[in-house]
């Protein structure tokens, strides 16, 4: 972390430069399913993450602490937070996890930012349709 | 190999405090350097419904048109350039094009286009460019920025001529285009739609009234904590996790009060800097009117596949393309501004 401090003659403007200072990363992730009529809980979400995890990472991996902030069951869109050192083993382990429950299973990571607010203002949502 | 995964992508956060009372703070400009606004949000603390006045100002946000399939071409119509551009105050951006991926074309409110290209369209276009500053190893992505209002650029000179027959003839490019100005800038734009499959859009508004918010004490909380808290009201998501919860353990940054009720507006479209000036002043009128402890928060997004962000600096997308500010103004006239970019942006003003 980096800062640069400005003070105004005053002391009443203050500026502050902060460089990879977000401690956590956040994500948004969809869950596609072969069988679209499978049902998911957000319990059962986070577990075959950790799943995947431990599959490819192991014991460490499967420790890696992560939070499901939110979670859709209709449309299987969850937003995850992950601390950003562990955001590479944790977006691998997404990528590389195929299988459910002896089902194909893809996760599509749909926005990953080191700020939860740039999650809701994200213009590739805007349908003039 | 343990050091590169733990890498991640640069992000800044510039935060500012200060007065408005102070002749010298710079929100004004900072607010009118960001041309193109995706989403605007407000939190307003300690009130149920939208007060009259604030109402009245969103649904008077400046319209804006989609036009389908606009050949580039257009952009250099003579008497677009007459009726539009040379007036100033014309925004323009396409739409559902990838900044990452596909060719992103801008038209910043002083004349100025901006043409976001792939290697092969920016080779077939045979227009003077640049490589873009977020190429890193290979160069696979152009920027070609035109004065339109330059006086190399007026119609018949030869460099008009050259970029004309080069969007016309070389690089025949269409794409959806959005467009708005100013409703009294003087700027016309029915020359250019009447040729072309248009609609008028107005930005969507949509308000949320909150109850029993639990709320980080505003002046002594970390930015990004701050950041955080403001991200989960915006999302709808639940800070009241206990310790031994299996899913998250986000809970509200500590010391913390209990706001009893809160109004979340938000509105989406292609927003103008000049509404969200306006805004700002009414949020502050209204909040003269409210009690010492109030404050109000604005969150303003940028596009993220806009290929300028703040002064008409190149932006580009990496694995986001973050541009955003949010700003919590005090009853005391005091603010905290806090202005976000991603890896490929330059550092916010």
């Amino acid at each position: 972390m980096r800062r640069d401090e400005e003070k105004g003659e005053a002391a009443v403007f203050q500026r502050v430069v902060l460089k990879n200072a977000s401690p956590y990363h956040y994500m948004k992730v969809c869950l596609v399913l072969e069988d679209e009529s499978t049902k998911l809980s957000a319990v059962e979400l986070k577990q075959f993450i950790i799943t995947g995890l431990k599959t490819l990472y192991g014991e460490v991996g499967a420790a890696l602490n992560f939070d499901l902030l939110k979670y859709d069951e209709d449309t299987f869109t969850a937003v995850l937070r992950v601390y950003s050192k562990w955001l590479v083993k944790l977006w691998s382990s997404l990528t590389l996890n195929g299988f459910y429950q002896n089902q194909a299973c893809a996760f599509r990571v749909l926005q990953v930012s080191p700020f939860l607010l740039a999650l809701s203002g994200n213009s590739r949502e805007l349908q003039l349709d | 190999m343990s050091v590169d995964l733990d890498q991640t992508p640069r992000s800044l956060l510039v935060c500012e405090r200060s007065s408005f009372c102070d002749e010298n703070n710079r929100v004004s400009s900072q607010v009118e350097q960001l041309h193109f606004n995706y989403k605007v949000s407000v939190l307003l603390s300690d009130c149920s419904s939208a007060p009259s006045h604030l109402e009245s100002l969103l649904t008077s946000f400046s319209h804006f048109y989609l036009v389908r399939n606009l050949p580039l071409h257009e952009l250099l119509d003579k008497q677009f350039l007459e009726t539009a551009v040379y007036q100033g105050n014309v925004y323009g951006l396409s739409y559902r094009t990838r900044l990452d991926e596909d060719n992103c074309v801008a038209l910043m409110p002083n004349g100025h286009l901006v043409l976001s290209l792939d290697k092969d369209s920016f080779q077939v276009l045979g227009f003077e460019g640049k490589t873009s500053t977020f190429n890193y190893k290979t160069k696979n992505r152009y920027v070609v920025t035109v004065d339109l209002t330059d006086g190399s650029m007026a119609p018949g000179r030869q460099a008009y001529l050259r970029l004309l027959t080069g969007l016309t003839s070389r690089l025949p490019l269409q794409m959806d285009f959005l467009l708005s100005h100013h409703p009294g800038g003087g700027a016309s734009l029915q020359a250019l739609l009447s040729r072309y499959i248009w609609s008028e859009h107005k930005p969507e508004v949509g308000t949320c009234s909150l109850t029993h918010l639990p709320c980080p004490d505003l002046q002594s909380c970390d930015p990004h904590g701050l950041l955080e808290w403001l991200g989960a009201v915006d999302a709808n998501i639940s800070r009241d996790n206990s310790s031994s919860s299996f899913l998250s353990s986000l809970v509200c940054p500590e010391p913390k009060r209990t706001v009893s009720r809160a109004l979340r507006i938000s509105i989406c479209g292609l927003l103008l800097p000049h509404d969200v000036q306006r805004l700002i002043q009414e949020l502050r009128c209204y909040l003269g009117q409210c009690q010492p402890e109030s404050w109000v928060s604005l969150t303003v997004h940028g596009f993220v596949d806009s290929p300028v962000s703040w002064g008409g600096k190149e932006h580009g997308v990496l694995r986001g393309g973050e541009n955003f500010y949010t700003l919590f103004i005090f009853h005391d006239h005091t603010y905290h501004l806090h202005l976000a970019a991603g890896a490929q942006d330059t550092c916010p003003p």
